[in-house]
């Protein structure tokens, strides 16, 4: 009976005492505390986290003895210190962060603070020009956990990289630029006319509400996301949906 | 090969696995098998059969050194590029097979016959430098060795060499 009641457990997280259930990350639970730990690779849209920039690095201290974890995928298993600012870890995070920043010089932010950071023998490593990818894979996660599966990592070593099948453009993509945003470099890019969007290589048309205009998102991705739940694909966006949701119900109990 | 002929050796050998994603590796390696490559439609009709993305399929097709999603050579010269092989000089066989066949490492010939791939160890170091013509050991060679060995594939034809 004992064993499956989730025991609250305190852990102490630089100084502050916080309170937690056995088995929660040990950065969800900093979060909740309003403690920062700085990260690339985490999104709260999932639950299985990449653990792939390794910049959410602490350090943990229990029963006598310390190491480093990545907080965003190290479940809290028992009374414990944790560290997120210590010198090791700002010494640590600061060579992960060169590394990234020498690997994708242009990713907005890294660059500076890849630089800033002036830690040293960076420089004899290869850097790819005009690179903003940190290869984290968070947008190839995105385009499956949503069921298209367009994009994946192709090749490996220094030669991987995040495309679609043989690099042409997917037929399964529907253009819904999940996978731009979750990117915490800006790493994919997109053009955007008046009325298209291209992405991967390929070209999609947008789609305007029929009443007042405003943008709903490729055709594909607006079909994609009504046929997820098994609907016609609308013509009217979500705002103008409600408002003739409205009128309706006012019409129909305008008496009551 | 025709279309046809592809496409109905495909699906024999997608049929012969269970509709399970963790039979994809196998199915790919023995398209890899039949074709010496795997094809396009081949990493379409697995995808339907199992129910699994095509970027997945290709990811693992570009992933694992054995797959190959470019038509393959009918003999497959593999050099050994381990410590002990390129101590004792793997890379002038690189040379010299350049010289006899015009391509590198990664490259097959023009006409089909041969591909070369430079591999980590073959585990055989007391026998370096070690060259693997399709599965057969070829040891402690010699740079002047490798032009007999690559005129007896190439004059063997397809079934006479995979029998060396």
């Amino acid at each position: 009976m004992s064993e499956n009641v989730n025991k609250t457990l305190t852990v102490t997280i630089d100084g502050i005492e916080c309170i937690c259930e056995k088995g929660e990350y040990i950065f969800d639970v900093a979060k909740r505390n309003g403690i920062y730990i700085p990260t690339l690779c985490r999104h709260d849209a999932f639950d299985n986290h990449r653990a792939c920039c390794r910049i959410c690095i602490v350090e943990l201290k229990q029963r006598g003895r310390t190491k480093i974890v990545t907080s965003c995928v190290y479940p809290i298993d028992g009374e414990c210190e944790i560290f997120t600012q210590s010198d090791k870890i700002r010494e640590e995070r600061a060579v992960l962060y060169a590394l990234l920043a020498h690997r994708a010089p242009d990713a907005p932010g890294l660059g500076q603070m890849g630089t800033a950071l002036n830690v040293n023998g960076v420089d004899r490593l290869v850097t790819i020009d005009n690179e903003k990818c940190i290869l984290c894979g968070l947008c190839v996660q995105a385009c499956s956990s949503l069921g298209t599966g367009a994009i994946s990592t192709v090749n490996r070593g220094v030669d991987k990289k995040v495309s679609t099948p043989f690099d042409k453009p997917s037929v399964f993509c529907v253009g819904c630029l999940s996978c731009a945003n979750v990117c915490p470099t800006n790493a994919i890019e997109y053009v955007e006319t008046e009325t298209t969007r291209t992405i991967w290589n390929r070209e999609f048309e947008l789609q305007f509400c029929d009443e007042c205009g405003t943008l709903m998102g490729t055709r594909e991705s607006v079909a994609f996301a009504a046929a997820d739940v098994e609907l016609e694909s609308p013509i009217v966006c979500d705002e103008c949906r409600k408002k003739k949701l409205a009128n309706e119900m006012m019409i129909t109990y305008r008496f009551v | 090969m025709t279309d046809s002929e592809q496409i109905s050796k495909i699906t024999e050998i997608i049929e012969a696995y269970p509709k399970d994603q963790r039979f994809a590796l196998a199915a790919m390696q023995d398209m890899q098998h039949a074709f010496n490559y795997i094809p396009e439609e081949g990493i379409a009709a697995l995808s339907e059969y199992l129910a699994c993305a095509q970027s997945q399929l290709y990811s693992m097709a570009t992933f694992y050194k054995a797959l190959s999603l470019t038509p393959k050579g009918e003999h497959i010269i593999k050099i050994c590029n381990g410590t002990a092989c390129h101590l004792r000089g793997s890379m002038n066989l690189v040379t010299e097979l350049k010289r006899d066949l015009g391509i590198e490492p990664g490259e097959t010939s023009e006409d089909g016959k041969f591909s070369i791939e430079l591999v980590n160890c073959l585990g055989s170091c007391a026998l370096a430098p070690v060259m693997l013509v399709d599965g057969v050991y070829h040891n402690k060679l010699r740079v002047d060795q490798v032009p007999g060995i690559i005129e007896k594939y190439a004059n063997a034809g397809a079934e006479g060499g995979e029998q060396a």
